[in-house]
C-alpha cells in the first residue's frame, strides 16, 4: 500500500501538472481523518443530478412517480425509461448515472430469475433489496472500483400480500419506508410527504397515486407532461399510467385545490 | 511538483491536497532587456484587451457635455444565474430600455473580432418610467487585468450621490470552505459583503471567513469601499454549473430589497423561465 502511493506520487512529480483530484481517486477506499468515505458521499452527490423519483407504499397499492428526462428531437422516448420492472411483482425507480442504473437493473434482474429456478418462489421486495445494496456496497471496498452513482425505489408486493417500499444508496444501505423521494428535489418532495402522507391520504388506490402526483408537481417544472408514473396493485402486473390518465388526474387535483381555497375564503368571510 | 508561481501542490498520506507557497522561486534573468517588437506585441495586446462602453448615442451626448448617468439604484448580475434571474423577474416586465454595452476581449472570448457578439455582451439597461434605476448583466468573463478597467470606466459614467449598488455573482459550491461539512443538501445558498457605506441590512448572512470573493463583483466592491458608495456583493453558491432554475430562485429575497423601487414580476410564467433554463443534460444522457 506504503509502495503503491509513494510511486504515485513520484508519477506525478516527475511529469506534468496533474489535477488534484486524481490522487485522490486512486486511494478512494481509506476514510478521511473525521471519518469519511468521500467517493461515496461524491455518489450521492451524482444521484441529486438525476431528475426526482417519488414511491408510495398505499394499502393495497404501491405506487412510482418520476419526473420524466426531457428527450432530445431525434431520441426514441421509449428507451429513456426510469422506472424498470425487475420481476413481475417488483418493480424500481432511480435516480443518476443512467449507466450504473443499467448494469445494476440487469444484475437485479439475473437475480430474481435465479431465484425462481433455485427456490421456486418469486423474490421477496426484501431479498432483491438486500441484493442490490450488497452489491453496491461491495463497490464502496474495492480497490480501483468507484461505487454505483445511484439511488433506487424498489417496490413490490411479497407472496404474502404485504406491499413494500424500500431505498436503496450508493453506500449499499437500505431501508425500508412509507413514502419517499430521490434525485434533484428529494428534499422538497420528502418534507411534502411527511405533511401530507395520512392514512386519509393512501385510504384508496386513487388517493395513493394522487399523493404521488401532488407530491411530484411541487418540484416538476411543467406539469403533468414531465411526469410518469407506475403502479403495482396487489396480484396484478406493473402498470404505467397513459398521459392522458396522468391528465385527468392532474386536472382533478386542481380542481380539488380550487375548491379548497374556496372553502378557505368562505370561511375567512363568515 | 510546482508550477510557474512559485507554489507547489502537496498530498498527504490521507489525500487531502495542499496548495502551498514555495519559496523557491526561480530567478528569471534574461527578460530584462526587451526590444522593440515585443514592446510593439504588448501594446498591440493590451490595446485588443481594453474595456470598450458604448453607449446609446442619447446617453454619449450626454456623457459627452460632462453630464454623468443620474443613478440611485444599480443592479450588476455577474454570471448566468444571477443574469438570467434579473431577466427573468425584471426585465421581463418590459419597462426597460437598452442603454449601452461594454466589450471586453480576452483568451475566453469567442474568436470574433470586430463586432463583439450578442451573447457575451455586457448590457446595460435604464428603467423606462425611473430612469436613475440601471441594471447591468454581465454573462461574459472578464479577465483579471480588465477588472479594475470596468469598474472605474463604468462608475466614472456613474454619479455617486447617494448611489445604491447591488451586485448578484454566481459562484460555485466547490469553493465555499467550511470547517462542517456540507453535505451538499444546503446548496444553493446566498452569502452576503458590503461596504461601510451601506446602511441597509443584507437578506442573508455575511460570508463566513476564509471565504473570498474575487471577480468582478470583488472589483466593483473594492471600489465602492475606496469611494465610500453604498454596495453589497450576494454571492450565490450552487452545485449546478449551467442555469438552473433553483439556483434563480436563490436570488429572491433580493427582490425584495429592491421591489421598492423596481416593478417586479414576482412570479414568471413557465415559459419565460424554460426560455432561460436551459436545460443542459438535454443532450447529455448522463444522468437520469
Amino acid at each position: 500500500m506504503r509502495t503503491m502511493m509513494c510511486s504515485r506520487l513520484d508519477e506525478e512529480q516527475s511529469g506534468h501538472r496533474t489535477h488534484p483530484h486524481l490522487l485522490l481517486s486512486t486511494i478512494f477506499f481509506f476514510f478521511s481523518p473525521d471519518g469519511h468515505l468521500f467517493q461515496v458521499e461524491y455518489a450521492q452527490e451524482a444521484v441529486k443530478k438525476g431528475s426526482t423519483a417519488v414511491g408510495i407504499r398505499g394499502k393495497d397499492i404501491v405506487v412510482l412517480g418520476v419526473e420524466k428526462k426531457s428527450v432530445a428531437k431525434l431520441q426514441e422516448e421509449r428507451t429513456v425509461r426510469k422506472i424498470c420492472a425487475l420481476d413481475e411483482h417488483v418493480c424500481m425507480a432511480f435516480a443518476g448515472l443512467t449507466a450504473d442504473a443499467r448494469i445494476v437493473i440487469n444484475r437485479a434482474r439475473v437475480e430474481c430469475q435465479s431465484h425462481r429456478l433455485t427456490v421456486e418462489d418469486p423474490v421477496t421486495v426484501e431479498y432483491i433489496t438486500r441484493y442490490i445494496a450488497t452489491l453496491k456496497q461491495r463497490y464502496t471496498q474495492s480497490n480501483g472500483r468507484r461505487p454505483f452513482g445511484i439511488s433506487a425505489l424498489i417496490v413490490g408486493f411479497d407472496y404474502d400480500g404485504t406491499p413494500r417500499l424500500y431505498q436503496t444508496d450508493p453506500s449499499g444501505t437500505y431501508h425500508a419506508w412509507k413514502a419517499n423521494a430521490i434525485g434533484r428535489s428529494a428534499k422538497t418532495v420528502r418534507e411534502f410527504l411527511e405533511k401530507n402522507y395520512t392514512e386519509e391520504a393512501i385510504a384508496g388506490d386513487n388517493e395513493a397515486i394522487k399523493l404521488a402526483i401532488k407530491a411530484l408537481l411541487e418540484v416538476v417544472q411543467s406539469g403533468g407532461k414531465n411526469i410518469e408514473l407506475a403502479v403495482i396493485r396487489r396480484n396484478q402486473p406493473l402498470k404505467i399510467l397513459e398521459s392522458k390518465e396522468i391528465e385527468t388526474l392532474v386536472t382533478e387535483i386542481e380542481k380539488e385545490k380550487e375548491e379548497e381555497a374556496e372553502k378557505k375564503k368562505q370561511k375567512k368571510s363568515t | 511538483m510546482f508550477n510557474n508561481l512559485g507554489t507547489t501542490i502537496m498530498a498527504t498520506f490521507f489525500g487531502e491536497v495542499l496548495s502551498v507557497y514555495s519559496r523557491a522561486v526561480e530567478e528569471d534573468d534574461d527578460e530584462l532587456d526587451e526590444n522593440e517588437e515585443d514592446e510593439q506585441i504588448r501594446r498591440e495586446l493590451e490595446e485588443k484587451r481594453e474595456v470598450h462602453l458604448h453607449w446609446s448615442p442619447e446617453v454619449s451626448e450626454s456623457l459627452k457635455s460632462g453630464n454623468k448617468l443620474q443613478c440611485s439604484n444599480f443592479v450588476l448580475a455577474v454570471g448566468q444565474n444571477a443574469s438570467s434571474f434579473l431577466s427573468v423577474h425584471i426585465l421581463s416586465t418590459a419597462n426597460w430600455d437598452t442603454i449601452g454595452r461594454a466589450s471586453a476581449w480576452n483568451e475566453r472570448s469567442r474568436a470574433v473580432t470586430g463586432q463583439s457578439c450578442e451573447e457575451s455582451a455586457c448590457v446595460f439597461y435604464r428603467h423606462k418610467d425611473n430612469p436613475t434605476v440601471l441594471i447591468c448583466q454581465v454573462s461574459c468573463y472578464v479577465a483579471e487585468d480588465q477588472l479594475f478597467q470596468w469598474t472605474e470606466k463604468v462608475f466614472d459614467c456613474l454619479q455617486h450621490r447617494e448611489l445604491n449598488v447591488t451586485v448578484l455573482s454566481d459562484t460555485s459550491v466547490a469553493d465555499y470552505k467550511t470547517a462542517d461539512y456540507l453535505g451538499g443538501s444546503s446548496a444553493p445558498f446566498l452569502r452576503s459583503l458590503h461596504t461601510s457605506a451601506f446602511g441597509d441590512q443584507p437578506v442573508c448572512q455575511s460570508l463566513e471567513q476564509p471565504n473570498i470573493v474575487t471577480g468582478l463583483p470583488a472589483a466593483v466592491l473594492n471600489h465602492c469601499q475606496v469611494h465610500r458608495i453604498a454596495a453589497v456583493v450576494y454571492q450565490c453558491y450552487s452545485d449546478v454549473i449551467g442555469p438552473d432554475s433553483v439556483t434563480m430562485e436563490t436570488y429572491k429575497p433580493v427582490l425584495t430589497k429592491l421591489g421598492r423601487s423596481i416593478q417586479l414580476d414576482l412570479s414568471p410564467s413557465t415559459d419565460a423561465l424554460r426560455k432561460f433554463v436551459r436545460t443542459t443534460d438535454l443532450q447529455s444522457n448522463l444522468y437520469i
